[in-house]
């Protein structure tokens, strides 16, 4: 894909981490609740300190699509991007592609990869968890 | 909610030409909508004393539309940003504003070029703002009917909703199109046809995706009272909700095959006194096929999940229980982001829908987006004056 991510003042330092391929959400240093993407506070009890937390890179898929139309200059071939909802931070989901020929199924267990673009951006793509 | 309940009133509905490309600014559209609208309820600019719109960065503000008519000192504005979820919204927000006293005859416009200036799928220009925009354009996910054939995947895996269900409703909606002058799309299409139209974003195919349009399409809000005494028979405003709904950031409801209408319906219903069973039309969003299929759910036409069973049986085609989007919808009259359903219940209420119109409809509903991608909704319930 030829987009990269226009990070903010929340998400700048989340994008660093995975460039070094760490696999974190934030978590609450009052409540402990998991939180993603980031942001400075927690929603369930409204502070704001607050930790990098590694978790497992796995999840379940929970709804996947094959984009066919070009809405990308340049991209033409079909691809699949799944929704994956995180096994150890059940809140949360992330996006990626498909690092597989074989189509995912709703509700697989899947493996985060990291795929380098560039020196300074990875992306986290999905294989199913073998 | 007896303050709000038919105290206010569309009192007329005005369009432009629908087309793939107006050849004209968004402002020309407005204004071209604004007054047809106005010519309809048998009033001028001069009475205008309110102005609203939805957009998103895409059309003319009211700051621009009305000094171009002459509209130069309203005491009542409103410049929602937003999309799909919001067009009933502004009307709510329209209807409150000349409930309170605070504007007499408001117009609310949507004026939009979106296959010839500003296509919401992207497809050339920059990417939409939003944050959550980074975590998923770099996958090359962020169009809405991507985003829609997401959510519309986890409905099918968990419900069984196939894609015979989508097909028949667009050919349901087709059919209704083919009645309807204004249409752009006007030629019958198969079930045959559905499943032979190209991939767009599996699993929705071309035909499960709202047409790209330029037009407009204007509303005028008045009291009640006053609309009785206009040129056309009033179409009364019984209850407006609009609220929220879940993101994906974490924290948020944890179901997509549940949208923000499951929450708002309730409210919506208790405001007007009516349950869904008193609804003799529906002019439901329908971006995509699935939109109309989880909100004839969540609204409560049907048990959850079985909105795609519902639509099969023929039960929103004409004749059937409840016929939806009676003017073909987004998918085959046009994009006007939600204000043309609200302005084809007004005219199924009037009784001047013509080929396609209900027998003895008198209460109807009408829908935004429910509440994906932006989480929000909203939503009017109208009723014969
Ligand atoms: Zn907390």
């Amino acid at each position: 894909m030829s987009v990269r991510p226009v990070t903010d003042r929340d998400s700048a330092e989340w994008w660093e981490r995975v460039a070094r391929h760490e696999f974190v959400v934030q978590r609450c240093d009052s409540c402990g609740t998991l939180r993603f993407p980031a942001r400075a506070y927690c929603h369930r009890c409204r502070t704001r300190r607050w930790h990098w937390q590694p978790i497992g890179p796995t999840g379940r898929v929970e709804s996947w699509i094959v984009s066919h139309q070009p809405f990308l200059a340049g991209v033409t071939e079909p691809y699949v991007v799944v929704t994956v909802r995180l096994a150890d931070a059940p809140e949360c989901v992330m996006y990626g592609n498909w690092d597989r020929r074989e189509p995912p199924v709703t509700g697989q267990s899947v493996r985060a990869v990291f795929t380098v673009v560039d020196e300074e951006l990875s992306l986290i793509n999905w294989r199913p968890l073998e | 909610m007896r303050g709000f309940r038919d105290r206010t009133a569309v009192a007329g509905v005005g369009y432009t030409r629908l087309s793939k490309n107006s050849g004209v600014s968004t402002l020309t559209l407005a204004c071209e909508a604004v007054l047809a609208a106005l010519e309809d309820a048998g009033l001028t600019a001069d009475d205008v004393d309110g102005i609203a719109t939805h957009r998103v960065g895409d059309s003319a503000a009211p700051s621009v539309v009305g000094p171009a008519l002459g509209i130069h000192r309203p005491s009542w504005y409103l410049d929602q940003f937003g999309g799909g979820s919001v067009s009933h919204a502004v009307v709510g927000q329209a209807a409150l504003a000349v409930a309170a006293g605070m504007a007499e005859t408001v117009v609310c416009y949507r004026a939009i070029n979106a296959r010839s200036e500003f296509r919401m799928g992207g497809t050339g220009r920059g990417l939409p703002p939003g944050p959550e925009v980074q975590y998923q354009a770099p996958y090359g996910y962020f169009a809405p009917p991507q985003q829609y054939a997401m959510f519309a995947r986890a409905h099918m895996a968990r419900y069984g909703t196939r894609p015979e269900h989508f097909g028949r409703l667009a050919v349901t909606q087709r059919a209704n199109a083919v009645k309807n002058p204004r249409a752009l799309m006007r030629v019958p299409i198969t079930l045959d046809d559905y499943f032979d139209s190209r991939w767009i974003a599996e699993p929705f195919r071309l035909l499960d995706c709202c047409l790209e349009t330029d037009g407009a399409c204007a509303l005028v809000i008045t009291r009640a009272d006053r609309a009785r005494d206009l040129r056309r028979p009033p179409v009364l405003i019984s209850a407006a909700a609009w609220g929220g709904g879940d993101s994906f950031m974490s924290g948020g409801g944890a179901d997509t095959t549940v949208t923000a209408a499951a929450e708002l319906a309730p409210r919506l219903y208790r405001q007007a006194g009516v349950g869904p069973a008193e609804i003799d039309v529906a002019e439901i969003y329908d971006c995509f096929t699935y939109s109309v299929i989880v909100q004839l759910e969540d609204y409560g036409f049907c048990a959850k999940g079985e909105g795609g069973p519902y639509v099969a049986s023929g039960a929103t085609g004409p004749g059937g229980e409840l016929p939806v989007n009676t003017h073909g919808g987004f998918l085959s009259e046009g994009y006007v982001h939600g204000v043309n359903h609200i302005a084809e219940a007004v005219s199924q209420l009037r009784g001047d829908a013509g080929d396609r119109q209900v027998d003895g409809a008198e209460v109807a509903l009408s829908t935004a987006q429910p509440g994906y991608i932006l989480p929000a909704t909203s939503a009017l319930i109208l009723r014969k004056g």
